[in-house]
């Protein structure tokens, strides 16, 4: 899929049990957020630090005590200063707290968790990766890092100009950065429209959908929910054109109808499933050549459809796609309607 | 079966899969989850024939993408193999390395160039002052003035100081190494400064000129020394980026790095034996032939350090 897609920030990684899969790469966006949330916690620790030996300062008096203190609460800005990240990447996998809050991962290029050194490349040249400094002039940087305002364009352009979106610790280390959260969408939209299975009973049995057909039916079925209907029918149109030729169905079938039926004989037709009750609509047929035939069987009364759709929503009444596929029913996409022709 | 029958009875395996991947795994799981992780991979594998539809597809993406992030974890920081870098990498690193060996004549061939400006006073008489400025030198003077005296919690929060403020230059100096001329600039402009300020403070009739050499002496020859080889580890990364010996710029780069941290890893920890110098031994009031003594003794570790340790010889045992 990934030769297929080549503008997706996605890299392709093969384990060690051969199976080839896709991260998702993250960019400067998504990481700026969770350095910042890793410089203001690890900024916060010192803060504390800080307080607590004058806490302790005033409780004890004792000179030793808090010289000490202050050479401790150097070693800990020092260490946090330059290893937090690459420490927090070793222990916890490849991320820090930050990170974690983020939903990314630091992983090497060829998809194995990243060893103790390339952490600590990968977070050294972050100073490098953050240059150049806006800096206030005669400003100490080290006693005043805030008047340092870190630009962080050499890091962007890497991010930039790179395939992996890697910034220069990261092309040192050859590590990358990926979003690791999990997402869960409900895989199959349900179809919760009786007409649906009726129409796909009539697709000839000899039709087999592609496989980037069947691609672009789910798409279709993720995103139909978004559109209002006589828009699924101009997207749906392109498609349904040369396929009601094919099928000799009659011309003025709803094209997302059409469209959904598909989907629902790829994806969730059952081999031994009773074609649902379509109440007044039962009979009808959308071949061509029955279209005379249907002119004779005595029109559907026009109140027969609201009555339809009623019970299509009692089916499932909460389930979102219901509300669409009503939605989609109050408009006219049933083959009799009359002004059915314009949009087609 | 259909797509949707087939995709409900996998994902009771993929949510407990997904359960797993948080949280701590007993042992009696972990058996599980590699079949899980396993049965997931073929899934993901067999994605295609099934005409699986996208939204699953990425989500397997996903799942497999974290199951795998959670079987195999980050290497930790073994202390077999940091004895390794430092007793048999760095020193070979340092000794074979032109980049250490340049930055090392930058280092030291500036500061001996400046010290002697600074300390002619006839020929260039504001040079120490344009270099370090009028106001520092003359607080450096006060500050010797009084001679060395001090206290432990005095020499301790010096020595936290000193770990902070100086291993944080080497390690910056490093970093740019990879812009190259940054890294050149914190090199040359700390050779010339403190070279001035050598030079400076060694002038007949400087107050504080005694004191300052005792000061300097015990924990000199492990901070420059650091300095310089921050810096060499600095250069050697960035000359990844334009000698590729042949490999892809970006391989280059890696290897360069992995061969740059040993020299760094080095320099760091030079730099802490100097903190802990110029925290506790330079300021004391110890007698002068004490102080020299260290310095000769720290010298002679580094040359055993560079020159035994480093030799060229084959494989490590």
């Amino acid at each position: 899929m990934a030769d297929a897609t080549p503008l997706d920030t996605t890299t392709e990684v093969v384990t060690p049990e051969n199976i080839a899969f896709e991260y998702q790469l993250a960019g400067p966006f998504r990481r700026l957020p969770a350095y910042a949330l890793d410089v203001a916690l690890y900024t916060g620790v010192l803060v504390l630090l800080v307080f607590f030996g004058l806490l302790v300062f005033s409780a004890t008096l004792s000179g030793t005590l808090v010289s000490m203190w202050v050479f401790v609460a150097l070693i800990i800005w020092f260490v946090f200063g330059w290893f937090y990240g690459a420490l927090c990447e070793t222990y916890f996998n490849g991320r820090t707290i930050g990170k974690w809050a983020c939903g990314l991962r630091v992983i090497s290029v060829d998809g194995r968790p990243l060893s103790g050194m390339q952490a600590t490349i990968r977070n050294l040249l972050r100073v490098s990766d953050i240059a150049p400094y806006a800096a206030l002039p005669q400003a100490e940087s080290e006693i005043a890092p805030v008047l340092m305002i870190p630009t962080a364009i050499i890091g962007l352009l890497a991010v930039i100009f790179t395939r992996r979106m890697q910034r220069l610790g990261d092309l040192a280390a050859g590590t990358m950065v990926v979003v690791d959260e999990k997402s869960w969408r409900l895989p199959v939209a349900r179809v919760d429209d009786a007409r649906v299975p009726a129409l796909a009973a009539y697709i000839p049995g000899d039709y087999r959908v592609t496989q980037s057909m069947a691609r672009t039916l789910a798409a279709y079925a993720e995103r139909r929910a978004y559109l209002t209907p006589p828009r699924r029918r101009e997207v749906a149109r392109h498609l349904t054109t040369p396929l009601i030729d094919r099928f000799e169905f009659r011309p003025d079938i709803d094209p997302d109808l059409l469209m959904y039926a598909l989907y629902y004989q790829t994806f969730l037709a059952a081999d031994n499933q009773e074609p649902g009750e379509i109440g007044a609509l039962a009979g009808f047929s959308p071949l061509r050549k029955d279209m005379a035939r249907a002119s004779l069987v005595a029109a559907p009364p026009a109140e027969m459809q609201p009555r339809g759709t009623a019970r299509a929503a009692a089916v499932v009444p909460s389930m979102e796609p219901t509300d669409r596929a009503v939605a989609s029913a109050d408009q006219p996409p049933a083959p009799e309607t009359p002004d059915q022709g314009e949009t087609l | 079966m259909n797509v949707a029958t087939l995709v409900e009875k996998r994902r009771t395996q993929w949510t407990e899969l997904e359960r797993l991947c948080d949280g701590f795994v007993k042992p009696e799981d972990a058996a599980r989850f590699g079949a899980l992780y396993r049965a997931a991979c073929a899934d993901l594998a067999l994605a295609n024939s099934y005409q699986l539809p996208p939204g699953t597809v990425t989500y397997l993406h996903r799942l497999v993408g974290r199951a795998h992030s959670r079987l195999y974890r980050s290497e930790r920081f073994d202390p077999q193999s940091w004895f390794n870098v430092i007793f048999i990498d760095a020193p070979r690193q340092i000794f074979s390395d032109p980049c250490v060996r340049i930055a090392a004549v930058l280092f030291f061939g500036l500061f001996s160039l400046s010290a002697f400006l600074a300390y002619n006073e006839e020929r260039f008489p504001t040079y120490a002052e344009d270099m370090v400025g009028a106001a520092q030198l003359e607080q450096m003077e006060t500050n010797f003035q009084q001679g060395l005296d001090g206290n432990f919690s005095h020499y301790i929060v010096m020595a936290g100081f000193y770990i902070k403020h100086n291993t944080g230059i080497g390690l910056r100096c490093f970093a740019f190494g990879i812009l190259l001329i940054p890294c050149l600039f914190i090199l040359c402009d700390n050779a010339v400064k403190l070279g001035a300020s050598f030079g400076y403070m060694a002038r007949e009739g400087v107050q504080g000129g005694d004191t300052f050499c005792i000061f300097v002496t015990a924990h000199g020859p492990f901070e420059l020394t650091a300095i310089a080889l921050s810096a060499g580890a600095g250069l050697r990364l960035g000359m990844g980026l334009f000698r590729t010996e042949g490999m892809t710029r970006l391989d280059s780069l890696r290897i360069n790095a992995l061969r740059a941290v040993p020299i760094m890893v080095a320099a760091a920890i030079m730099f802490f034996l100097a903190a802990f110098t110029e925290g506790f031994i330079s300021p004391s009031p110890l007698v002068y032939p004490l102080k020299a003594a260290w310095a000769i003794g720290s010298s002679g570790v580094l040359m055993f350090y560079f020159v035994v340790l480093g030799f060229p010889r084959g494989e490590p045992t």
